[in-house]
């Protein structure tokens, strides 16, 4: 009986501290949302003081410019950004747009099946993007590089890797890419991407690689 | 007592004095020893053959004066081939070195059947002479008996000669222990086109580059090796003269140049090229000349191999769907003779020296082995039992074909008799060794 008399004043303790704790913390959220009111005001005070800081530097900028203009009596030239001519600046956008993370550009490998040399459906998007990027940048030129895993012989997956790399080649000129645009090269077993002897690894090697020889690292 | 009883260490043969790279061969006798070896290439017999010829090989006279010893490289050699049960010299003292000094009675008790003696005598400016004979000894005969004047250094190919004399007198086939065989190693970003004596010694290397090296194949006279190089970022075929380390360009055309195989007479090779679409075979001359086209479809057609009478040429083609091997005429007429029928993927046909067979790379069920087939009854054999076997290469006798193999994700060498009963295994120290081809025999070459 005395044990459950405790247990009783124990639990009755705990209830007390729990609506306790339930009624600070009411007045605690009143508190913040005065002090956030507070905060709140104080930056919109603090803003207005910047922008009038602003304003008038900028002011005293122009007023400053405007002297230095008529001192000089000089034209002013201004840059207008993203509307360069002339290769370099636009070849230099052109590099963008291939490293663009999640498009099709920034993927350049079109892996394959074992002793296969069609090209799944899966990587159909990356060779029309890039199919598409060669045509819009016709004095681009690429390089697709044919490789297999390092079973069998090394003669035969060397000629496979060409007709990995052809097939990539062949079904860009169909999407209207110019032939001299694409060099095709293999380089069989003998560049492996993984080197493990096991599946995954062999799935990894069994591919073409799309290279531009002139992209920026 | 025979030589399988004694341990390894006995086996530990000399490090070679020249060339820059170290090699030792250690013959092991059992599969299953578990020995770290010294340096370099390291052979290893696995198996032999059912009915070994029993020999007993004496210490040459005097031979304990050089660093390469006449009879223990000749015992190696004889003891490598799985042919022959090399027996032990016992406790009699003196041994003989010539005829006269050979006491048959006390030979002949001891199961002796034939012996081979010689001497070793230092000459002047750096030579030796050496003299050898084969003995019968039931009929107390010689059967064989030379002398050689060489230099020190070429002893070893001496005694190689002698087991080659040896082998073929008691096989009845030519020995192949005087030839010399070439491989790529892979180490560390470098790549090293090596050529050695046929037990691995003396290796050293005739090309090193960071880029790929492939399919290396001797010329019938054993003076030039024409080779895949992926040193311009693509593969071009080069020739190279290992007598003045001089090299030509063979085909470089658009696309892939590759898989070169020499005509019998060293005039032409078969190579392929892909200038034209997909990979087909051409012939060109040995000096770049006069491309001839031999294959034209759209499928792949690679890996030709001349037929030792430059007859005909086996290849690899998937003109049926998965790679098999065919057979056409080497001057591209005639109609093209599908030979493997058995299993999805068969590859890298090589003839035998002899024309009557060929070998080639088959998958079973996963696994890549060596396989022959008998051209006339089209029986076929499946020779290795290891998973990812490539690269097969007859010996110029056409008794045991040397392969690329690997061992726990390591590039091996691996040979294996031509009845599948005699298996070796060759490590290097360390790195993948991988793309063998062995050499022509020594009477193949000619004075050019």
């Amino acid at each position: 009986m005395k044990v459950n008399l405790f247990a009783l004043s124990v639990s009755l303790l705990l209830a007390a501290c729990a609506s306790q704790g339930q009624k600070s913390a009411d007045i605690e959220q009143r508190d913040l949302f005065d002090q956030q009111q507070a905060q709140r005001q104080q930056d919109v005070d603090k803003q207005a003081k910047i922008t009038q800081e602003q304003e008038e530097l900028k002011r005293q900028l122009d007023e400053q410019q405007r002297r230095q203009q008529a001192q000089n009596d000089q034209a002013i030239i201004k840059p207008l950004p993203g509307t360069g001519v002339g290769g370099s600046q636009l070849k230099g956008d052109a590099w963008t747009q291939l490293k663009e993370p999640g498009s099709p550009l920034a993927k350049r490998s079109v892996y394959y099946e074992y002793d296969r040399y069609d090209i799944k459906e899966e990587y159909v998007p990356i060779v029309e993007a890039h199919s598409k990027f060669l045509m819009d940048h016709a004095d681009l030129k690429i390089t697709v590089q044919g490789n297999c895993d390092d079973r069998g012989s090394r003669e035969y997956n060397l000629a496979l890797g060409q007709r990995r790399a052809n097939s990539v080649k062949h079904a860009m000129v169909l999407l209207g890419v110019a032939d001299k645009q694409i060099e095709t090269v293999s380089f069989g077993a003998e560049k492996p991407a993984a080197l493990g002897q096991d599946e995954d690894s062999w799935a990894k090697n069994r591919r073409a690689d799309i290279v531009y020889p002139n992209e920026p690292q | 007592m025979s030589y399988s009883n004694l341990p390894i260490r006995r086996f530990l043969l000399h490090r070679p004095r020249f060339f820059g790279a170290s090699l030792a061969v250690v013959v092991l006798l059992c599969a299953f020893v578990n020995s770290s070896f010294a340096a370099g290439l390291a052979i290893e017999i696995i198996g032999g053959g059912a009915n070994q010829i029993p020999i007993t090989v004496v210490p040459f006279a005097g031979e304990d004066r050089f660093t390469q010893r006449m009879s223990q490289i000749i015992s190696a050699d004889l003891q490598r081939s799985g042919l022959f049960k090399l027996a032990s010299i016992g406790s009699v003292r003196p041994l003989p070195s010539e005829p006269a000094d050979i006491n048959y009675r006390y030979w002949k008790s001891e199961g002796t059947e034939t012996m081979v003696i010689g001497t070793v005598v230092e000459k002047t400016d750096g030579h030796a002479e050496v003299r050898f004979r084969m003995m019968d000894i039931a009929k107390q005969s010689q059967v064989l008996g030379f002398s050689y004047t060489v230099t020190v250094p070429q002893l070893r190919m001496t005694a190689h000669k002698i087991a080659d004399l040896i082998y073929e007198r008691l096989t009845g086939d030519p020995g192949v222990f005087a030839t010399k065989i070439c491989y790529v190693t892979k180490g560390d970003k470098r790549f090293e086109l090596q050529v050695a004596d046929a037990d691995g010694f003396n290796s050293d290397f005739i090309l090193a580059h960071r880029e790929p090296i492939i399919s290396p194949q001797w010329s019938p006279d054993g003076t030039r090796i024409a080779y895949v190089s992926f040193e311009r970022r693509k593969p071009i075929v080069f020739v190279h003269n290992l007598l003045d380390g001089t090299r030509t360009v063979l085909a470089n055309y658009e696309g892939s140049n590759s898989a070169p195989s020499w005509a019998p007479d060293g005039s032409k090779l078969a190579i392929v090229l892909t200038k034209d679409g997909t990979s087909n075979l051409y012939l060109i001359g040995a000096d770049g000349s006069g491309l001839v086209r031999l294959t034209s479809n759209q499928s792949i057609d690679t890996e030709p191999s001349f037929s030792p009478d430059g007859k005909t040429i086996l290849f690899t083609s998937d003109r049926a769907g998965s790679p098999q091997i065919y057979r056409m005429r080497a001057d591209g007429q005639g109609e093209v003779e599908r030979m493997t029928y058995e299993g999805s993927y068969n590859v890298t046909p090589r003839y035998s020296p002899d024309g009557k067979s060929f070998i080639f790379i088959h998958r079973n069920e996963g696994h890549f082995n060596v396989a022959m087939q008998e051209i006339a009854s089209r029986q076929m054999q499946i020779l290795t039992a290891g998973g990812l076997d490539q690269s097969p290469t007859f010996a110029p006798n056409g008794k045991m074909i040397l392969y690329a193999s690997e061992i726990k994700g390591r590039g091996i060498l691996a040979a294996v008799s031509s009845d599948g009963r005699i298996k070796q295994r060759i490590t290097a120290q360390s790195g993948d060794i991988r793309e063998p081809a062995w050499g022509p025999l020594p009477n193949n070459r000619r004075k050019e």
